[in-house]
């Protein structure tokens, strides 16, 4: 699938890469780019020194001394050569009629110094008249999971993703990308895009909205070159599908920082909040608060209601875990009468209570079936708008490790549950003292579509920032 | 004078800051309510124009230099008949040059106190970003320190509108609280959108402050309010 006409059209679907100018004893491009090959995409390298074409040839690769003499059209080159020489491969790569590069060499604008900032704008002028399109430089370049395009050598190939990252920052942008596989979500593509001299982030963002495997898009601003176009593609953007901003440099120190970083002019953090607002883009500050949000628009159904059925399995969780929530803008509303007339026919009250918050270890007693009866309770009630469950690691995890199936039946309950149900239902889950394992039981339940978050103010926040715009149906 | 009359005025006097009483003239051809202001150049002027006007009114300093007007004595409230008029007008020019020695004082502003109400304010300022940005906050000190204000691009939508004034964190004060009646929110509303739609028209304005509105049950006014223009090698492009 792909947007046919579009200008990135074969930069973000390539047939054939070139890496210029890799380096031992790592050959860290076309390693990272092995995949590719395997995928039966032509992956070549351009070198002319000697001593390093030795290197690439006996990894495998096929190398050449000319662009000139690459036997297919260039879809994307990477381009990893001295700052000096980038103006000599841009002509190259023009003269070939490639379609796209990203140059990974930086020492240019963001130095500050005559030297770099006279190249990026020689580079600049260059790639502008012969309409050429350049990612960066000073960046990354391109991760494309299918395609088996990667920027780093830990980021997973993979042909399911659907969330597409554009980052100012290399860092982030590698990092999203292997935090989203460690929570069991892959990418579409992902691009990190550096000092953008060509294009830019509105230009990427135009194609991801036309992009039918792009169904969330993620962005890492520091500021933007073009403010009002910028304001109308995001805007375009959210119309279609959700868009998650992170903003990097919101205090008045980190916009400082920015300004070393990328160059970028900063607004102060109240104009940039009411212009994601104005946009319909869902705002955020962190990584971790932008992966959960995504983990989120992906697993759960969506509402614009307020009103959560808590579910816990201790009195001190059914309390902390009505005050994470209500402290960014929930309810925690009594139930039905219905509800409570049913829930008052089995449950223990002893030690529990199914007022809500429901305290409800004590009723459980580990059985799915119990568990099943009071979830459907649950989302029948009219006054419910979503429901959360608190999952203990401190009581269960001994338990789940020694019988295995008994985490099993609980997961099975909880995707019947959600298969029949159209609330919003996610699972928070403290680590405690079992870390490691619980990783394996967050990817076990990720497998299942069923979003874990590891603690309530996590899970709070990415609720109030996701529910209205979910992805699951 | 119309505004972009005003706006060749205030250059030809190598200004970018408009006075009171041109930015309510050139606020009021915009559609946005603000108190009548007058100048008077002497004590007895001043009273013919309060009693014009009806009591009980305010006088401010116009003087060109002065941006603060307050904080160096140049405002008076509540003034409630014509020997209080013509004390604080004396009062208003002595404390002035006192304090200011050799100013360039063009006279007094007189206009009618606005007494109730809730105090908001309604600006708009040039993001280098983003270009024109409306902003909305309640007013007074306290607000000031706690930064409890919206913010939007122009040109506004009837939705950015209600949100900014809805989004604020003392957005219940506008209900009125202690037996106050309730603000009337859509003559916010539609001052907001207002200001929005008088940036947009023209680039040659880079701040607006109207600090106070009043917002009363039956609508909302500017008593006071200034306007900042670009310099003119820096104009918006707006698009």
């Amino acid at each position: 699938m792909s947007v046919p006409g579009h200008k990135l059209e074969r930069m973000f679907n390539p047939k054939t890469t070139v890496v210029i100018g890799d380096k031992g004893p790592n050959y860290m491009w076309l390693k990272n780019n092995q995949p590719f090959q395997e995928k039966g995409g032509n992956l070549y390298s351009v070198q002319i020194d000697e001593s390093e074409i030795k290197g690439i040839e006996e990894l495998g690769f096929k190398n050449y001394t000319s662009l000139a003499d690459i036997p297919e059209p260039i879809d994307y080159a990477i381009v990893a050569v001295p700052r000096h020489i980038s103006p000599y491969v841009l002509n190259d790569l023009i003269d070939a009629k490639a379609a796209s590069a990203a140059f990974f060499t930086s020492g240019f604008a963001e130095t500050n110094e005559e030297l770099g900032i006279a190249l990026q704008k020689q580079l600049t002028e260059a790639a502008k008249t012969a309409n050429f399109n350049v990612i960066g430089p000073n960046c990354m370049g391109l991760y494309l999971p299918k395609a088996g395009i990667r920027f780093s050598p830990d980021v997973p190939i993979a042909d399911d993703g659907v969330v597409s990252f554009l980052s100012q920052s290399g860092t982030h942008g590698i990092m999203f990308s292997l935090v989203m596989a460690s929570q069991g979500m892959h990418l579409s593509k992902c691009v990190s895009f550096g000092n953008a001299i060509v294009l830019d982030i509105s230009d990427y963002l135009e194609y991801l909205i036309e992009d039918p495997e792009t169904k969330i898009i993620g962005l890492y601003v520091e500021g933007v070159k073009d403010g009002a176009r910028f304001v109308r593609t995001l805007k375009e953007a959210c119309r279609h599908k959700p868009v998650v901003v992170w903003k990097g440099g919101q205090t008045e120190a980190g916009a400082l920082a920015t300004k070393s970083h990328t160059a970028s002019l900063a607004s102060p953090e109240p104009i940039w909040e009411g212009i994601m607002k104005q946009c319909g883009a869902i705002s955020t500050t962190s990584l971790d608060e932008t992966v959960d949000v995504v983990k989120l628009l992906l697993n759960s159904k969506p509402t614009m209601g307020r009103n959560l059925g808590l579910m816990a399995m201790t009195g001190g969780q059914s309390v902390s875990i009505t005050d994470a929530f209500c402290k960014v803008g929930f309810d925690v509303p009594a139930l039905s009468e219905q509800s409570y007339e049913e829930l008052g026919s089995f449950f223990n009250i002893v030690g529990g209570s199914y007022r809500n918050p429901l305290d409800m270890a004590g009723t459980l007693q580990g059985n799915t079936e119990t568990l099943k009866r009071i979830l459907t309770i649950l989302d029948a009630d009219p006054k419910i708008d979503a429901l959360i469950m608190e999952q203990s690691a401190m009581f269960g995890a001994r338990q789940w490790r020694n019988k295995p199936e008994v985490l099993d039946a609980m997961l099975d309950t909880l995707v019947e549950h959600r298969n029949n149900s159209q609330k919003p239902f996610f699972i928070v889950m403290h680590p405690a003292h079992e870390e490691a394992f619980v990783v394996e039981i967050r990817q076990k339940f990720a497998k299942q579509k069923i979003a874990v978050f590891p603690n309530f103010e996590r899970a709070a926040t990415a609720a109030k920032l996701a529910l209205p715009y979910c992805l699951a149906i | 004078m119309t505004f972009l009359e005003l706006v060749k005025h205030a250059r030809s006097e190598n200004r970018t800051l408009l006075t009171e009483i041109e930015s309510k003239n050139a606020l009021t051809e915009a559609g946005i309510e603000a108190t009548q202001t007058i100048l008077v150049t002497s004590a007895e002027d001043a009273v013919m124009q309060a009693e014009t006007i009806g009591y009980p009114v305010v006088l401010k300093i116009v003087a060109f230099e002065i941006t603060h007007k307050s904080d160096v004595g140049g405002v008076i409230l509540n003034i409630k008949n014509s020997a209080a008029v013509q004390d604080a007008y004396r009062n208003i020019i002595n404390t002035v040059e006192n304090k200011h020695p050799g100013i360039s004082i063009q006279g007094v502003s007189v206009q009618k106190m606005i007494a109730t109400g809730t105090e908001v304010i309604i600006g708009m300022t040039t993001d280098e970003q983003f270009g024109p940005v409306i902003m909305f906050g309640l007013g007074g000190i306290l607000v000031e320190v706690l930064n409890d204000v919206s913010f939007r691009l122009a040109p506004l939508e009837q939705k950015d509108a209600v949100e900014m004034v809805n989004e604020i964190k003392a957005r219940p004060i506008l209900n009125g609280i202690r037996g106050q009646t309730p603000c009337d929110l859509d003559a916010l509303y539609k001052m907001l959108l207002s200001v929005s739609t008088f940036v947009t028209k023209y680039s040659e304005i880079k701040e607006i402050d109207l600090n106070p509105v009043i917002a009363t049950s039956s609508g909302a006014i500017a008593v006071d309010g200034r306007i900042i223009l670009n310099d003119e090698i820096n104009e918006r492009t707006n698009s």
